[in-house]
């Protein structure tokens, strides 16, 4: 005999969720604005944590202040609550954190939407920062008009959700329309998505479908049972496109390497932040003409979506771009189960089917059953 | 002639509740998302749907009832059944005790060549005196359970409510036990009356035999391979 073996994956899970979280934010939140929990899958009538983060993007960004922030709001049970401003407390200069209590059963939401700010950027650091966060659209605009030397005064907000699971009750809460400048909205409730399928999420733009749209959408797995090399992101020579295969998560950055499976993180350069790693792991996708995208859950993880999208103000003084950014976080599990993949009952069906046993079982009574008779 | 016929009728309706059995274990992703969204009564569902398509723990009920004759037996050699298999069922999977799946089939798989083997005189045949059979039932009624509960923690159980969450598991299998004993129990009994019985009892106990070396084997073969 020994240990429940089901039970060890999920307490080594929950072991490991915190470093999860830290590689979370320190990979895939440099420059974005995401609200974070631990797991996005809680019990009802317990304590959580729900965390935003904003890194120092260009150290131009401390905490969201509270005066900064337009909207801070749960939804759960179709009831829209304010999240006051003196509930959020700072962590430190870049996390602000709420306990909340999560009540009843069901898939709700979190949302924080911040009022625009304007930041003033030169020619090259914001034809980085279009790089590496994945502006594409707006990087080609400017090669193709030659403004690569034009600096740039760019107005940007942030408008970020979460949707959480609490207990096993789903509830439509999900597609709840914040009513955020720009948003994502999923088609299906994630929570009931498993890994292995894809989700459907719609981006919305002043409520309005927002068609060819870039989208970036990663994970960070929470089995720590998978496969490294099969979930790579690879970085060129001009730095940073990622490609993701089924499993598995590892950066290597001029040969310094991010092994999230390891549960270990290296940056090459604590600098990087101001040098523009990049933030377009994962599926590069784009939006058609009804705003959706359709994202890859290959996994169990927590799953991020993130896109940026930006306009040029030709005749504005004080501005010559704006930017609107959007991020959704939820989490994926297991459709067996989020805590093992050791079904071994599952191989023992696959390996000896139902048809086997009945053919051979009613094969075998009845010329026994033959044999007896004739024998008696 | 006519029992003959009765007989033969006997026969293909045993022959037509093997695909019941055959449907063996058939339950586990399906299960798996009964018990995520379902609550306590998904429990008491899957444990019933776990009983009723479990083939061995069926073989090695029916090879039981074949032993006896009659009713007051029946219900006291279940009874210590279902005693033996609450233990465990319930103490192990709330204790976190559990053991490799194949291994515990495996044994399953013997507790039911031992049925077939005791029903066919096989003690008698090797000068051997019979274990006391209640002892034996109540022996393997632990076991059972003990197989029942390593397929219970196998699932995500999930947080909170986990006695209850077991005990409604239990008490599925219990609805499940009953809900398979009644066919069975019929079928035997209708058997009984018919002229061919002695070769049918022949064939379903060397059945039992046979299956129960085969899944012996299957598993164990599961176990050293890994699938």
């Amino acid at each position: 005999m020994k240990l429940n073996k089901a039970f060890f994956p999920k307490k080594y899970r929950q072991l490991f969720r915190p470093f999860c979280f830290l590689l979370v934010l320190l990979v895939f939140c440099s420059h974005d604005l995401y609200l974070k929990m631990e797991t996005y899958l809680l019990q009802p009538n317990q304590q959580a944590t729900l965390r935003h983060y904003n890194a120092t993007y260009e150290k131009r960004e401390n905490i969201i202040t509270r005066d900064r922030m337009l909207d801070a709001s749960f939804v759960a049970l179709g009831k829209r609550a304010a999240i006051e401003s003196n509930a959020w407390q700072d962590q430190d200069s870049t996390i602000s954190q709420l306990s909340f209590n999560t009540g009843e059963a069901g898939t709700y939401v979190a949302g924080v939407s911040t009022k625009a700010r304007n930041i003033e950027l030169t020619a090259d650091k914001f034809n980085d920062y279009l790089k590496h966060d994945g502006v594409l659209d707006m990087l080609k605009a400017r090669e193709e008009n030659n403004m690569l030397d034009q600096d740039a005064v760019e107005s940007y907000q942030k408008h970020v959700k979460a949707i959480y699971q609490v207990g096993d009750i789903k509830t439509d809460d999900w597609k709840t329309i914040l009513g955020y400048p720009i948003e994502f909205v999923p088609e299906i409730n994630p929570y009931e998505k498993y890994s292995g399928e894809t989700l459907t999420v719609k981006l919305l733009l002043d409520g309005k479908p927002l068609p060819n749209q870039l989208v970036y959408a990663d994970y960070i797995p929470t089995s720590h049972t998978h496969e490294h090399s099969d979930h790579e992101h690879h970085h060129d020579e001009d730095g940073h496109s990622h490609e993701h295969g089924e499993k598995g998560h590892a950066h290597d950055h001029d040969g310094n390497t991010h092994s999230h499976g390891e549960e270990t993180h290296h940056h090459h350069d604590d600098s990087e932040a101001t040098e523009g790693h990049t933030h377009t792991s994962g599926q590069q996708l784009r939006t058609n003409s009804q705003g959706l995208v359709l994202v890859k859950l290959p996994e169990d993880g927590i799953y991020y979506l993130r896109t940026i999208h930006m306009v040029s103000i030709p005749d504005n003084e004080a501005l010559t771009h704006e930017s609107k950014w959007a991020t959704l976080t939820f989490e994926v599990t297991h459709a067996h189960g989020d805590d093992t993949h050791t079904h071994d009952h599952h191989d023992h069906e696959d390996g000896f089917p139902t048809w086997v046993f009945v053919l051979g079982s009613v094969l075998i009574i009845g010329l026994l059953f033959i044999l007896f008779r004739k024998k008696n | 002639m006519i029992k003959f016929k009765y007989n033969r009728q006997t026969l293909l309706l045993f022959l037509l509740l093997i695909p019941f059995v055959g449907l063996a274990h058939d339950v586990t992703s399906a299960d798996q998302e009964i018990l995520r969204t379902g609550g306590l009564w998904a429990y008491i569902r899957v444990g019933a749907t776990h009983m009723l398509t479990g083939y061995d723990h069926l073989l090695f009920l029916a090879g039981v009832i074949f032993y006896l004759n009659s009713f007051k037996d029946i219900l006291k050699f279940i009874t210590v059944f279902t005693i033996g298999h609450c233990i465990t069922l319930i103490g192990a999977t709330y204790t976190g005790i559990t053991a490799d799946e194949h291994l515990v089939d495996a044994v399953i798989a013997l507790s039911v060549l031992y049925k077939g083997f005791e029903n066919l005189g096989g003690f008698e045949k090797l000068n051997i005196k019979s274990p006391n059979l209640l002892v034996m039932v109540g022996l393997f009624g632990l076991i059972h359970g003990f197989g029942l509960s390593t397929r219970l923690q196998s699932f995500d159980m999930g947080e909170g409510q986990f006695l209850a969450k077991i005990l409604c598991f239990n008490l599925g299998v219990e609805v499940g036990q009953v809900l398979a004993l009644i066919p069975i129990t019929f079928i035997i009994t209708l058997a009984r009356k018919q002229e061919q019985f002695p070769a049918f009892y022949k064939a379903v106990n060397w059945y039992l035999v046979l299956a129960g070396i085969a899944l012996f084997v299957y598993q164990l073969y599961g176990y050293f391979t890994g699938h």
